[in-house]
């Protein structure tokens, strides 16, 4: 914008300046941007020309041309002024809505019952073990020291109790593509993404692995029994109704080459690499020398039965074999471990 | 430095009190707080230009939210509210940005 160039004064003194457009002398010719006062007006005249007004009147009465800023009007106006800026403020930002604050109070609520939960699970895992342990103290003082050993074997198959050993470490991931999704926690969009690794999947490597031989799997931690489900919830993979988070880790103790081996020609190993290949998904098979996978805290007993003669005359002869679950079959023999579905279908 | 400490008694008495605002005059709030704002800075500037009124400084702090408010309140009733609270935020923050500038060059020299 062309700077006025008659006006005299600089910046300081544009409350004494013309009215807009209306000339103070009218020798002058009409400004070239006579058409825009009112932008001019806004631009060059900030203050407002009462200020200017009522100094010249003042100093033309003989007073000095300001007045105290110290008046009580001033300072009235003042405190209103201040209190109008802290009201706005305060009634202007935004609060936070009803949704919000049931969320924060749902999810401390989540996070409370899962510590509760944890504490809970540590508790039946000592519990457990004290059980065993008296259990076995009973059984070696009634001298079925025979009976224990195949409590053990039981129990390790029912997956009752911890189990530590060589095995094959199986890491499955979504792919890269979708991984940013996951990682930013964004609400599942209902829709199913390609490139997830799903319930299903984890089904079919998981039975694919116990069909190889494996003695005892475990995903993410948690102990896969005969009655272990592997669910899909919204786009979350469950298993014992637990979520798991990405990566899914397995863990399948047994003979790491033989696993190997009997796995990856399978039916469980071939869809595995079709993941892989087809949908990016990041598999990553590699065996180790001490994998441990923990008991199932989940487990119940439901099905007891005598086992042969009873014992001895001081034996209890309630002595039975405790398993998990009915359909593991009280037996020893090895091919009976690669029998049981390690997943239901959902 | 009077003035300056009510401000800040209004400010606190405003934060603690925290009085609850009809919803109503909401839509206002926003304006009142630019308009109220450039009056204020007009006021600074007059004083460091050595011709502060208090008259004119009240007069002008009211006008200045009463119109901002009305206008706002037309536009409401027109159907332009948003269009016309935008235009009065366009004038007053050139005018709070050029008597600022006044206001700096006062104190700074620069």
């Amino acid at each position: 914008m062309s700077e006025p160039v008659r006006s005299p004064g600089d910046d300081r003194n544009l409350g004494s300046d013309d009215n807009g457009g209306t000339g103070g002398n009218g020798s002058a010719k009409p400004r070239p941007d006579a058409s825009m006062t009112l932008i001019t007006a806004v631009l060059e005249r900030p203050l407002e020309p009462g200020y200017q007004e009522a100094a010249d009147r003042r100093t033309a009465g003989g007073l000095p041309a300001a007045t105290s800023t110290r008046t009580v009007i001033v300072v009235v106006m003042a405190i209103i002024t201040g209190f109008l800026f802290a009201v706005a403020a305060q009634s202007l930002r935004p609060k936070p809505t009803a949704a919000a604050t049931v969320k924060s109070e749902l999810v401390s609520r989540i996070e409370g019952l899962q510590t509760h939960g944890a504490t809970q699970e540590a508790n039946i895992v000592a519990l457990t073990r004290q059980v065993h342990d008296l259990e076995a103290l009973e059984l070696a003082q009634a001298g079925g020291s025979d009976l224990t050993a195949k409590i053990n074997t039981l129990e390790r198959q029912a997956g009752i109790v911890a189990v530590t050993g060589p095995g094959l470490t199986l890491t499955l991931d979504d792919a890269v593509s979708s991984g940013g999704n996951a990682d930013a926690g964004n609400r599942p969009t209902g829709g199913f993404e390609a490139g997830r690794v799903s319930s299903a999947d984890l089904q079919v490597v998981v039975n694919g692995l116990w069909a190889a031989g494996a003695e005892a799997v475990g995903i993410n931690g948690h102990r896969l029994t005969s009655t272990s489900a592997i669910r899909f919830a919204g786009q979350a993979v469950i298993v014992d109704f637990r979520p798991l988070t990405r990566p899914y880790t397995v863990t399948a103790l047994g003979d790491p080459d033989t696993l190997r081996a009997r796995f990856e020609p399978s039916f469980g190993g071939v869809y595995l690499a079709q993941l892989t290949k087809e949908f990016g998904i990041q598999s990553d098979l590699s065996a180790g020398d001490s994998l441990s996978v923990p008991g199932d805290p989940g487990a119940r007993l439901f099905v007891a039965e005598p086992l042969g003669a009873p014992l001895g005359n001081a034996g209890a002869p309630s002595v039975s074999t405790a398993t998990s679950a009915p359909t593991t079959p009280p037996t020893t023999s090895p091919a009976a471990q690669g029998v049981p579905t390690g997943a239901e279908t959902p | 430095m009077i003035p300056v400490l009510g401000l800040v008694v209004g400010l606190v008495v405003g934060l603690l009190l925290d009085p609850s605002v009809p919803i109503w005059l909401q839509p206002y709030l926003p304006i009142a707080v630019i308009a109220a704002l450039d009056a204020v800075f007009g006021a600074v500037r007059a004083v460091l230009d050595g011709i502060f009124n208090d008259k004119v400084f009240v007069v002008s702090f009211l006008s200045n939210v009463v119109v901002a408010a009305f206008i706002v309140f037309l536009g409401d009733q027109l159907g332009v509210g948003a269009q016309l609270s935008t235009g009065v935020v366009v004038v007053l923050g050139i005018r709070i940005f050029s008597n600022v500038a006044s206001i700096r060059r006062h104190l700074f020299k620069a």
